[in-house]
């Protein structure tokens, strides 16, 4: 390759302020092999880029090299330029010297040295590099949600309702979520049942999606557009062919003290049950743990009052293999307790508010339950120590959020607006009871949601205390709230009945071991990492997964269901195409030298490398080496590093063209 | 006054007064979210021991009795750049006036202020002379209020001006003058109730 172009671009300032892109431009112009070499202000821009086809045309280029910013930056906007111009995309580089050289020194003459040596560097390389084409790999158009709450039943419902299967998974019984738990939702006080459960029923009903309840995701194989999930189905121990939804058994069921976790625990529930009587699909469990005929073999009434025949104890877990081309991940959140220990954390939970021991401390999700309609009090609000209604309550936000020594720094986004709701919620139903509320700020930055905080504060008469509370202690029957007024400046003392947390939100449990089958990232929370925080905030860095709701980090309904509704715009978009196009910069193997060791194997991240038998024309093995599959390959060079024999290449990357690179230095 | 612990309930929260401020005044006094505008603007500030949000803060957790025990409400100039400035539409200047109005009613602490003192000479000393006699006025205060010698130097000087008289003469029609006190004071008793 004898007609190379260099463009070397100041990006306004950033580059040129510490290196002399001229006389960089100059010293690439003289290089053996280089046509052509210019400068500009913005080399990304529209002029930017017609000065590149251009120069294509009028010196005929054969290979390019842009010096300008980091290949993640705008390789693509460049390759797309020279494509254009009839240069294959896979002969243009980028020489990085702004990241690499004028962002991080400060002596110009030696930067621009640098500079030059990056230029140099990347000419070799560029000449040794191949003309490549796309690969493309084909798209199963069927999608799995993994979740099913408000967010994994928004987006499973917006990619059915375009046509295309959907694969629902839900670890719990029943689908639903959080919002299944919750009373009644900000801004607008709407009751949360009466919006979800049609939600719930239309999944159930419609006829692109299936429904794995009491399920989990056992492995994820595969890359986008061709993954292979396997689920593991849990042993319902009734069949769902079978069973019609009557609740005898539950009735029946002598075993009926099991605290309900549905309910926060609050009420109770028998061993074979549904979490809650909306649930969907409305068909019981059974509890192995505390069913007494698996813990002592006998029993076994709800199987003879079943008239269907559906209890079946023998049942097993079933693993069943979807075929898949995209992942929505929507597994939620969960609450802090005080009694835990938050990871990152030198403390244990919080004792100044006594480690979860008081029975009238209790969290904001447990105050859902009790002033739910389909509570274990029937929406009345009782505390749970001896069920009187609590005439002085006191709410207390910011519990374990934005507190970096109990390991949270983060803001947990919902407590102030559900606060203000509890506040609210609470006067509708003790007219003659006063909530107080002790906080840090109010953060409503929502539409409706400042007026929302300000109605509970001006016309629901909620006393909010800006302050934080010290200490929580038990005195005869009432919960002694020691905190401050930091406005007036005094302290605050409050004998109260009943107390709320609004604990923090946190990742779910389990998330790590997840996004590693998934092979997604994750941030220092457990939560769940998008590709670029402002323009694909609902894409993973790993193609073909998409986040929505708050396993990516605590949100709201409204912000749930649109990110629910946007990831399944992402899937829609990745489904309108059969066939799928993607980089061809993945490795290959030299039949010839390669010895079948399959060390690359063991280090492959994408699982991309497989066996391959060699035979004669007789059909007898010779051998058996290593086989990329290039719709799978990530392109890490991983394997290429590993490979003892040296007989792994990755394209555009070649040992050839390293050894170019460092020879031209 | 000492920062002492509040201890809040719905006894210790005087939210019937809260509502008499709110209709004398005929401002909310929940509106606020405590921005301290107020207290920024005020000419007043550094006399009080109480800033202006603070006092409306105290209000909102029906503390009237430390709001009436100092002498903030007394030092408001109602130069009313509070209620000017405020962005929650809270009358600040109106509630100021209107704690001023209810402190002069309640036995509260302030009773005792030199300042409410003096008003209320004034006042007097009007409605008995019809005019003010401030020889008589200065008198009174300087008596009532334990400081006999206060301001005596500036006696002497006054008088050569003839700022200050020795002797006073009553207004001529006493009858209407008291008519304007005893309509008003029906006004206030019927506001009380």
């Amino acid at each position: 390759m004898s007609r190379i172009g260099v463009f070397v671009c100041h990006c306004g300032e950033n580059i040129s302020r510490t290196v002399d892109v001229e006389q960089v431009a100059q010293a690439a112009g003289a290089l053996s092999g280089v046509a052509h070499a210019c400068d500009y202000k913005y080399m990304c821009s529209d002029p930017g880029q017609n000065l590149l086809k251009k120069a294509v045309a009028d010196h005929n280029l054969e290979g390019i090299v842009v010096a300008a910013c980091s290949p993640r930056m705008h390789e693509k906007t460049f390759r797309k330029a020279a494509a254009s111009a009839g240069v294959n995309p896979f002969l243009v580089e980028m020489a990085n010297i702004r990241e690499h050289c004028s962002w991080v020194h400060e002596d110009k003459a030696e930067a621009t040295a640098k500079a030059s040596d990056i230029v140099t560097m990347l000419v070799e390389r560029v000449k040794k590099d191949k003309a490549l084409a796309p690969i493309t790999v084909p798209v199963t158009k069927r999608a799995l949600v993994i979740g099913g709450g408000i967010a994994g039943i928004q987006a499973a419902l917006d990619i059915a309702d375009c046509g295309h299967q959907v694969v629902l998974v839900e670890r719990e019984p029943s689908i639903g979520g959080h919002m299944a738990q919750l009373s009644e939702t900000f801004p607008t006080l709407d009751c949360s049942q009466c919006i979800m459960t049609p939600k719930m029923v239309d999944v159930a009903n419609h006829p692109n999606i299936t429904l794995h309840t009491y399920s989990e995701i056992e492995q994820v194989d595969g890359y986008i557009g061709n993954f292979r999930i396997t689920v593991r189905k849990k042993a319902r121990s009734v069949d769902m062919g079978k069973c019609t939804g009557c609740g005898v058994c539950m009735a029946k069921c002598p075993q009926k003290k099991i605290p309900n976790n549905f309910d926060r625990n609050l009420g109770t529930r028998p061993a074979i049950y549904v979490p809650f009587p909306q649930a969907v699909p409305n068909t019981p469990v059974i509890d192995r743990e505390n069913c007494t005929w698996f813990k002592t073999g006998k029993c076994g009434v709800c199987q003879k009052v079943c008239g269907p025949g559906a209890v079946d104890y023998t049942q097993e877990d079933e693993l069943i293999v979807e075929p898949v081309g995209a992942i929505v991940v929507a597994t939620g959140f969960e609450l802090y307790s005080i009694a835990e220990k938050p990871k990152g954390s030198p403390i244990k939970g919080y004792g100044e508010f006594g480690h979860g021991n008081l029975p009238d401390v209790i969290d904001g999700m447990t105050f859902e339950r009790l002033a739910s309609a389909s509570g274990p009090t029937g929406g009345k609000i009782q505390r749970p120590s001896d069920g009187k209604e609590p005439k002085q309550i006191v709410f207390v936000q910011c519990v374990g959020s934005r507190a970096r020594e109990k390991g949270i720094s983060y803001c947990s986004k919902i407590c102030c607006m559900y606060t203000a709701k509890h506040t609210m919620l609470y006067k509708h139903k003790v007219h003659d009871g006063q909530a107080y509320v002790f906080f840090m700020d109010a953060r409503t930055p929502g539409k409706g949601y400042d007026e929302f905080w300000r109605r509970a504060v001006e016309e629901e008469e909620a006393v909010y205390i800006r302050g934080m509370v010290s200490r929580l202690y038990q005195k005869n029957d009432k919960i002694v709230v020691m905190g401050s007024d930091i406005s007036v400046g005094v302290q605050v003392e409050i004998e109260a009945d009943l107390v709320v947390l609004a604990t923090a939100v946190q990742a779910r449990s389990g998330a790590d071991s997840l996004a590693q089958k998934l092979g997604i990232s994750y941030d220092g929370y457990n939560f769940y990492s998008e590709a670029h925080a402002k323009l694909r905030p609902v894409e993973c860095a790993t193609a073909g997964v998409y986040l929505a709701g708050a396993c990516q980090g605590p949100k709201d309904i409204p912000d749930s269901v649109s990110q629910a509704s946007a990831a399944a715009a992402k899937v829609m978009t990745l489904f309108a195409r059969d066939e799928l196009e993607r980089e061809p910069i993945v490795a290959k193997v030299v039949d010839r030298y390669c010895v079948g060791c399959l060390a690359c194997k063991k280090v492959c991240p994408y699982g991309a490398v497989e066996e391959k038998e060699i035979r004669d024309r007789q059909g007898t093995l010779l051998k058996v080496v290593a086989f990329v599959n290039p719709g799978v390959c990530g392109g890490c060079g991983t394997c290429q590093a590993t490979c003892p024999s040296k007989s792994v290449e990755l394209d555009g990357y070649t040992d050839e063209q390293i050894m170019a690179m460092i020879e031209a230095l | 006054m000492k920062q002492t612990k509040m201890t809040l309930s719905q006894t210790t929260m005087n939210l019937d007064f809260v509502k008499r401020v709110e209709h004398l005044s005929g401002s909310s006094v929940r509106r606020c979210f405590q921005c301290g505008k107020c207290s920024a603007g005020c000419p007043m500030r550094s006399f009080m021991e109480h800033p202006p949000n603070r006092i409306v803060r105290l209000l909102q957790l029906g503390q009237f009795e430390r709001v009436l025990a100092g002498r903030s409400i007394w030092y408001c100039a109602s130069c009313e750049t509070c209620t000017t400035r405020c962005p929650n539409k809270v009358d600040l200047a109106a509630i100021m006036d209107a704690l001023r109005k209810l402190s002069w009613d309640a036995d509260g602490p302030s009773k005792e202020s030199y300042v409410q003192l003096a008003n209320r000479l004034f006042i007097e000393n009007i409605r008995s002379y019809g005019r003010q006699y401030e020889m008589r006025l200065a008198a009174v205060f300087n008596m009532k209020s334990g400081q006999f010698l206060k301001d005596f130097m500036l006696g002497p000087k006054l008088l050569t001006k003839g700022k200050l008289k020795m002797f006073h003469r009553k207004n001529r029609n006493l009858p209407e003058i008291e008519k304007i006190f005893s309509r008003i004071e029906e006004l206030r008793s019927k506001d009380r109730d």
